[in-house]
């Protein structure tokens, strides 16, 4: 990792570092090899991968819409809302 | 009128009639429009919500240090403000992602459980390691936590990872007594004397209860860590990604594009423990990366639980630190920005397993799935000498 | 040079379900702005998602339609990129295990069947409607269509002209209509396709650069953008006037271009990963069984059996085929009555004029068949007249309980066999009108029809018109 990865990383996370948080987090960045390194001692060529760690399945609900919720009160906290709408700057395709 | 006690909630749980800020400026003033599960069944079993908790920002960090709205100091060292609520006689509950309930409590003087993952409804908490991260509760005495424990463990269909309700019943009792626990020997690796004594201590306490300790060579330890804090990061990185100044929350009032409004939003609210933590989490889901960092961590994973089960075929439980020391001070986060990632290493291989894990008096005991009520109970034994 | 296209289409279809995919607010189309809209599909915190049955049911259909393998363990990923349209920046998709992969459509060309390759189905939340009109400088974020549930189906690269693309589109159309996964309404968005085009030499083994026309709703619109963009491709690869490039383009139908896209969107990278938040979709024998025993017949099938087994004409056949709620109701119709001729008749000249009228698409048909089919025993064993048993059916599409038997019982369209009562209106009615009768007596037979008319009036239409005829003609010739 380097400055110029770090800003695209920066970019695509919508977050733009101090130059003095740009040099810690490329210290974090050599901190990570290392732990790599420490994961690689162990060989998991042949281990399934576990995303939840317990062993259930989907319970799925029925298809029944409710209620609709309360649009006033969803904006309410909306740095921008009008006509029932939020709002950002225009965006251009 | 109830003789119960009062409930304090840690700022990572949503709350219709308070604000919840994740301990971020992102969110601060920041109204939730339901109430978390934890909350609803807390309310009809007759407890009163008696207020709020600071956290860290999004609970990733120490103890709580990390606070956009400030974390309170003692003798030079962070004090936890759920902590210090619940030594005021309520009793806390909340959100367990990182540790830092576990780690705060054992420092306190205090007692905390993170139940087995899937028994206590997550929906109405603010998302961050989804993978791991549950509802806990702190309270003063093992009693304290029980008894909460047994409201919060429910189904809940709003949960779709929340376990069936004879699983949840599981937890709220103590189904065999411990007669073996184990001391993993990678678990010492880094604690200072005073932690060890403590061990020591329970240790001694467990023994003179016909417990029988072992001190067992295992690696979990050393490998937990890494694996815990590419998955936590990763899984914060996509959730905290919906914090972006459009819907709710902090707007930066410095933009004319949507990015600039994105970026400057993000940049100004967020601290820079969080940027590192998204950052990090970010490149360990690059396509690059994705093979050799969370691949690989989802991996070990399987081989830590594996690992664990083996274990509980000897032993009741195992007995770990919970920290490295028993207090920290602004010194340790100006000498190490990202300690947290490091002081995480005793409790990640609860976290990254989803197995319980009771916090006391500088340790922490983790048991297989559904032993809540075992683990409660040995800390009783401690209890009983130390109380 | 002779040059060959390849393309493959990415094709999304936005299933017919009452709720979104992970919340339960309601998925119906033409809502004002956020009005089907929860703390979840807005992007607030604390909301976990929760499976619709029904999206995995539809995504399974769809999958039995095209020939897929189904994967029993079907799980969600989360897809990340920042843009106002996805309130929580990241996009909840199959990536790892998509419900349905491998299998193929087959499509008519001038060389004969061709069968088009599916790589895969898989199952995904819409995103949100970006306004751009309303003010010059603000764009307005309406989250109804957030969460909406889709399923994207993506093809091989098998397709090599514009014909064939749309004869692949009509038949996706037709059978996921067919089986009611869609409504696949090109203009309401709920059917669009990226279309991913390549040129090469005939015959050359190694693909050109492609490129992918994003969001397209129109058949014409593809077709055009097809014949631009391999022309475009040609002459760069010819003339060298442009160096192409791997990219992605918007379609601008009215001035006939494709243009290089530049969003944040197309940027970056998507950090695919598993949702820890959904458990894996287990799809036992019973929950498979359910969803294949619950497969229509292919259209084709259908067509070929009412032809060859009920007799239909190949018109007929046609016209009730374009649509599952026609087929339904004709096969309703004739499980009751049994005569397949009456219940195609009834269907395409009355039934389907009425949707017209209404301007209800042939799906929207809510009709009970089995009604139409009593209705239909009614009026051809005489018991009620056919201009009554529209009006008969006119009713039963108001009132679906309407029994037809019943209905004509009370609005006295029951025909009468009181041949004295014929005979007592055919005399009034030829008494009134000695001209008329006497110009029939003279020869001209067409007159009769006014009397027959002013009969059958009088009769309130209750009367068998061969009874009436023959009451008329023994009254003017006796």
């Amino acid at each position: 990792m380097d400055y110029k990865e770090l800003r695209l990383l920066e970019m695509l996370n919508q977050l733009s570092l101090s130059d003095a948080q740009k040099s810690e987090m490329l210290e974090f960045f050599e901190k990570r090899e290392s732990d790599l390194a420490i994961l690689n001692e162990l060989d998991t060529e042949s281990v399934e991968r576990m995303v939840h760690v317990m062993p259930i399945s989907t319970v799925v609900r029925e298809d029944i819409a409710s209620q609709p919720f309360d649009r006033d009160e969803l904006q309410r906290g909306a740095p921008n809302a009008e006509l029932g709408y939020w709002c950002v700057p225009r965006v251009v395709d | 009128m109830s003789t119960k006690k009062t409930i304090v909630l840690d700022d990572m749980i949503l709350t219709k009639t308070m604000p919840t800020t994740a301990g971020s400026r992102m969110l601060e003033g920041y109204m939730s429009l339901f109430d978390a599960e934890a909350v609803t069944s807390l309310t009809e079993a007759g407890y009163e919500i008696l207020g709020k908790a600071k956290c860290g920002e999004f609970a990733i960090d120490l103890v709580g240090e990390s606070c956009y709205f400030g974390c309170e100091l003692q003798d030079g060292h962070f004090v936890n403000d759920l902590c210090e609520k619940v030594k005021a006689g309520s009793i806390g509950v909340g959100l367990d992602v990182n540790g830092s309930i576990r780690r705060a409590s054992a420092q306190a003087g205090l007692i905390s459980i993170k139940p087995t993952y899937g028994t206590a409804s997550r929906f109405g908490t603010v998302e961050v390691a989804c993978s791991g991260e549950t509802v806990s509760v702190v309270g003063s005495t093992a009693d304290d936590c029980a008894e909460v424990l047994s409201v919060i463990a429910h189904h809940d269909t709003k949960d779709g990872t929340s376990l069936s309700s004879d699983l949840c019943d599981k937890v709220k009792v103590c189904a065999k007594k411990a007669k073996k626990v184990a001391i993993l020997s990678s678990s010492l690796d880094g604690v200072d004397d005073e932690v060890r004594a403590k061990i020591d201590t329970f240790k001694a306490i467990l023994e003179k209860n016909g417990v029988e300790v072992c001190v067992v060579d295992s690696d979990i330890f050393k490998f937990a860590r890494p694996a815990w804090n590419i998955l936590m990061c990763s899984e914060l990185c996509n959730n905290v990604s919906r914090f972006d100044g459009v819907k709710y929350g902090y707007r930066s009032s410095n933009f004319t594009t949507i990015d600039e409004l994105y970026t400057n939003s993000r940049t100004e609210a967020f601290g820079e423990l969080l940027k590192s933590a998204i950052l990090f989490g970010s490149d360990n889901l690059s396509t690059d990366n994705y093979d050799r960092a969370y691949d690989k961590a989802l991996r070990v994973r399987r081989v830590i639980v594996e690992a664990f089960d083996r274990i509980f075929e000897d032993f009741d439980a195992v007995l770990c630190p919970a920290c490295s020391k028993m207090a920290y001070t602004p010194e340790d986060i100006k000498n190490n920005k990202h300690l947290c990632f490091e002081e995480n290493a005793y409790t990640a291989p609860a976290s990254i397993t989803g197995l319980p894990s009771v916090a006391l008096a500088g340790v922490t005991l983790i048991g297989p799935a559904f032993s809540d009520g075992m683990l409660l109970d040995i800390a009783r034994m401690y209890e009983e000498v130390c109380k | 040079m002779k040059y060959e296209v390849v393309i493959g289409l990415e094709v999304h279809v936005e299933l017919s379900t009452k709720s979104k995919i992970f919340c339960s607010c309601s998925a119906e189309f033409g809502a004002g702005p956020n009005e089907h809209v929860c703390p979840a599909c807005c992007g607030m915190p604390g909301m976990l998602p929760v499976v619709n049955k029904r999206v995995v049911d539809l995504g399974m259909t769809a999958g039995m339609m095209l020939n897929c393998h189904i994967n029993r363990t079907t799980t969600f990923d989360k897809k990340s990129y920042y843009y106002p349209d996805l309130p929580c920046a990241y996009q909840t998709t199959q990536w790892f295990a998509p419900v349905a992969v491998n299998g193929y459509v087959e499509i008519d060309t001038p060389s004969g069947k061709k069968k088009v390759r599916i790589k895969q189905i898989h199952m995904e939340e819409d995103a949100g409607k970006l306004v751009h009109d309303i003010a010059p400088d603000t764009t307005h974020v309406d989250f109804n269509r957030t969460s909406v549930p889709l399923i994207e189906i993506v093809s091989q690269p098998d397709l090599s002209s514009a014909d064939e693309v749309i004869a692949y589109l009509e038949r996706l159309h037709s059978l996921l209509r067919f089986a009611r996964v869609s409504d696949c309404r090109w203009e309401q968005g709920s059917m669009r396709c990226d279309v991913n085009l390549s040129v090469r030499p005939e015959g050359s083994t190694k693909l050109g650069v492609r490129t992918e026309i994003k969001n397209m709703n129109s058949l014409t619109a593809i077709a055009r953008a097809i014949e631009y963009e391999t022309a475009r491709h040609i002459d760069a690869i010819e003339n060298g006037t442009e160096v192409l490039v791997q990219e992605t383009r918007r379609w601008d139908d009215a001035k006939g271009k494709s243009f290089s896209m530049r969003t944040k969107e197309t940027a970056g990278d998507y950090r695919y990963f598993p949702d820890p938040n959904i458990m894996p979709i287990v799809i036992d024998d019973a929950w498979f069984d359910e969803i294949n025993a619950s497969l229509p017949e292919f259209p084709e099938v259908k067509r070929e059996r009412y032809i060859t087994e009920l007799g239909l004409s190949e018109y007929d056949a046609d016209q009730i085929t374009s649509s599952r709620a026609l087929c339904d109701c004709f096969e309703d119709a004739y499980s009751v009555c049994g005569k397949a001729k009456d219940c195609a008749n009834w269907i395409i000249s009355e039934v389907m004029s009425i949707l017209n009228s209404k301007k209800m698409t042939f799906d929207m048909l809510t009709l009970d068949g089995k009604a139409l089919g009593a209705l239909i025993n009614l009026v051809c064993d005489g018991t009620v007249g056919r201009a009554n048993g529209k009006k008969v059916l006119l009713a039963m599409f108001d009132d679906a309980s309407i029994d037809p038997k019943k209905y004509a019982e009370e609005n006295g369209f029951i025909v009468s066999n009181d041949t004295s009562l014929v005979e007592s209106v055919v005399k009034k009615v030829c008494d009134s009108d000695p001209q008329t009768v006497a110009d029939i007596r003279g020869g001209r037979d067409k007159a009769i029809m006014a009397l027959f008319g002013r009969c059958m009036k009088e009769l309130r239409g209750n009367c068998d018109p061969q009874v009436l005829r023959k009451a008329l003609m023994d009254y003017i010739n006796g």
